[in-house]
């Protein structure tokens, strides 16, 4: 008799080959998107003849090159740090809220704090698209008189509007990874004679660095890919609104856009493969019972 | 220098929603007393040591130390140290840094935090671990991280929560015997919470016995061993426990079923005077002899009996299911269904009133 644990099982094989078929049309489109970047020609109609190396579509998207005839150019390595600029707002401000008032949710008794829970998840519910149309008039509103203020102000905007749809879900995930820490924790802390912003900063926030991470990663990655915001508010390009602009226009070379399209979706592959562990990790020891 | 510290418990209630967790708690803690508080889980007795230091507030009533009022005093004011159950080491923090912790909250200066931790690590036989992650230690020597923590900042008061119930056993009886040392050599006013009566016969000055909210007694180890007030207290010190029989008394003797023994000396008067005619018969398992042959005593047959080494326990069935445990001196040879006399020693027998489970001595 073999263990149950370790008993080979049989049908694996079929597993693995049924989740290979099933992701296989995902793992198709991001295969061609890469491969056509380094091509000549785009690589849609799956014959390997169309498939001419080249890396000069590299080239022309960091000169900004964007028609091979024509004289169009964009800064592209402005647009990246446009994006940037987004993505790391967003991430900061989701951290910081989040991480406060998840604890608060976590560990203090206040009125309102079940209804603000509920609310919540029912902001979490709403898609960000329907609610633009307010968005855009509290926009219109707050909108600078100042000329030289105006850009500062759309990315200033575009990034509390970007935050604030994330922010729901990640108070909850905070919440969440506070609700594991046990209160001896805290309580020792405080008889050790730390005030309760003290224990947030110096006993809890280090035992949940996972989570931190986490919500810091999915601002990340939300400011990042953002279109429909960052189209509606910000007056400069970001990789996405870039991409979507020239996607369709005529001049456009597609393997070209296809580089620029491995670009933007370089971050999402970089961290979920360094961030695996980091977000699976968690602390142990220390504590008992 | 720590100064004189006792604590004084008036009349503290705790309630959590309906639940009343603590009743109407008195307790005076002399200064440098070792006071354990003994009860069942969920007895409350963690509730008082964290309502003692400050985690939570008193529905009502008062907390003194030293004869000021500290109900409304935050913990961290009330200079107390507390050994959690868990331990409570911070993860991300070496063992250094742990118990440097309350010392850098109160802004020492780095030489004086230095000293004060090499100090109490050089105390508790840690020194060597400082540079460790509390989860490269052993639970033993976790426990001393958090005793140090609590101790370096030298408090009025050390708070302990059943700081050795995660220690395996044998671990547990070295540490025991550690803590004590160390409790009188500083001079430390202590409170120790416990569920294991074996821990605080053998710890405390004082024990206070708590079940439901409630402080049944309060006594030094022999006086709530040998004189235990109620039939709860008799019952949860000892092991295995006090032997508790329905019996009734009849002019000068107690009837317990087929067998009749005289109302024991000491309480002959009493009876008389309350005229109880019910009673709860109690004698602790090694305060009866084990006798083949006639004399007064309790008649039973050997239902049991598991030889310990030193000595055995016989159980005994007095009447069909009811049982009585009994050590026996080892070489005795029992055969199961023997015929035998149990003589319980008259000074040590308790007579427990029936209704209230008070021990008649204790009645007005």
């Amino acid at each position: 008799m073999r263990d149950v644990e370790t008993r080979p099982r049989r049908n694996e094989w079929f597993i693995i080959v049924a989740i290979i078929l099933v992701s296989l049309p995902l793992i198709l489109g991001f295969l061609l998107l890469i491969l056509s970047s380094f091509s000549e020609d785009m690589i849609t109609n799956l014959s390997p003849n169309s498939f001419r190396p080249t890396i000069e579509n590299w080239i022309n998207v960091f000169q900004g090159k964007l028609a091979i005839t024509g004289g169009i150019r964009q800064n592209i390595l402005k647009i990246t740090f446009n994006t940037l600029i987004v993505a790391l707002g967003v991430s900061g401000i989701v951290t910081l809220i989040s991480t406060l008032a998840g604890y608060s949710l976590s560990r203090m008794k206040f009125q309102g704090r079940k209804l603000m829970m509920l609310l919540l998840l029912m902001l979490h519910a709403f898609p960000g698209v329907a609610l633009i149309v307010g968005v855009y008039l509290f926009y219109r509103l707050t909108f600078p008189q100042d000329p030289s203020m105006v850009r500062l102000y759309s990315f200033f905007y575009v990034v509390l509007a970007r935050a604030a749809l994330e922010i729901p879900m990640s108070v909850w995930l905070m919440k969440g990874f506070f609700d594991t820490i046990p209160w001896e924790f805290e309580w020792s802390g405080i008889i050790d004679g730390a005030s309760r912003i003290k224990v947030w900063r110096k006993i809890m926030l280090p035992l949940i660095k996972p989570g931190i991470l986490a919500v810091a990663l999915f601002g990340f990655l939300a400011g990042w890919q953002d279109l429909i915001y960052v189209r509606t508010f910000l007056i400069d390009k970001t990789l996405a609104t870039f991409i979507e602009a020239n996607i369709e226009a005529e001049y456009s070379h597609m393997p070209l856009i296809a580089a620029a399209g491995t670009l933007y979706l370089l971050p999402t592959i970089i961290f979920f493969l360094t961030a695996q562990q980091l977000l699976l990790q968690g602390y142990s020891g220390g504590i008992k019972g | 220098m720590m100064g004189m510290v006792g604590i004084t418990l008036e009349e503290i209630t705790k309630k959590f929603g309906n639940f009343t967790a603590l009743n109407k708690i008195n307790l005076k803690i002399e200064d440098k007393e070792f006071m354990a508080l003994l009860g069942p889980s969920g007895s409350g007795k963690s509730t008082l040591l964290y309502t003692i230091a400050g985690i939570y507030k008193p529905s009502s009533g008062k907390i003194y130390f030293n004869g000021k009022d500290v109900t409304e005093t935050p913990p961290k004011d009330r200079n107390v140290g507390l050994v959690f159950q868990n331990w409570a080491l911070y993860p991300h923090m070496r063992v250094f840094k742990n118990i440097a912790f309350p010392l850098e909250l109160k802004k020492s200066s780095r030489n004086e935090i230095e000293k004060k931790v090499r100090e109490v690590a050089k105390m508790l036989h840690i020194d060597h671990l400082l540079d460790r992650y509390p989860w490269q230690l052993s639970g033993g020597q976790q426990q001393r991280v958090a005793i140090a923590r609590a101790l370096v900042k030298e408090p009025d008061v050390l708070l302990l929560d059943e700081p050795l119930s995660n220690l395996d056993a044998l671990l547990r009886l070295e540490v025991r015997a550690e803590l004590k040392r160390l409790q009188k050599e500083l001079g430390i006013t202590t409170i120790y919470v416990t569920h294991d009566q074996a821990e605080a016969l053998a710890m405390a000055d004082r024990i206070a016995i708590i079940r439901e909210g409630k402080i049944l007694q309060v006594g030094d180890p022999d006086e709530v061993y040998y004189k235990p007030m109620y039939k709860f207290v008799a019952g949860f010190l000892g092991s295995p426990p006090m032997n508790f029989i329905h019996a009734e008394v009849e002019g000068g003797n107690i009837r317990i079923y087929q067998s009749k023994i005289s109302v024991p000396k000491q309480y002959r008067e009493i009876i008389k005077r309350l005229e109880i005619t019910e009673v709860l018969f109690g004698f602790r398992p090694h305060d009866a002899e084990i006798i083949r042959g006639e004399r007064e005593g309790i008649k039973g047959e050997v239902y049991s009996f598991e030889p310990l080494g030193r000595e055995q326990i016989v159980t005994i069935a007095v009447n069909g299911d009811v049982f009585v445990k009994v050590f026996a001196p080892e070489g005795e040879h029992f055969s199961f269904g023997e015929k035998v006399t149990i003589v319980p020693n008259e000074e040590r027998i308790i007579l427990f009133d029936k209704k209230t489970e008070k021990a008649l001595e204790y009645f007005p």
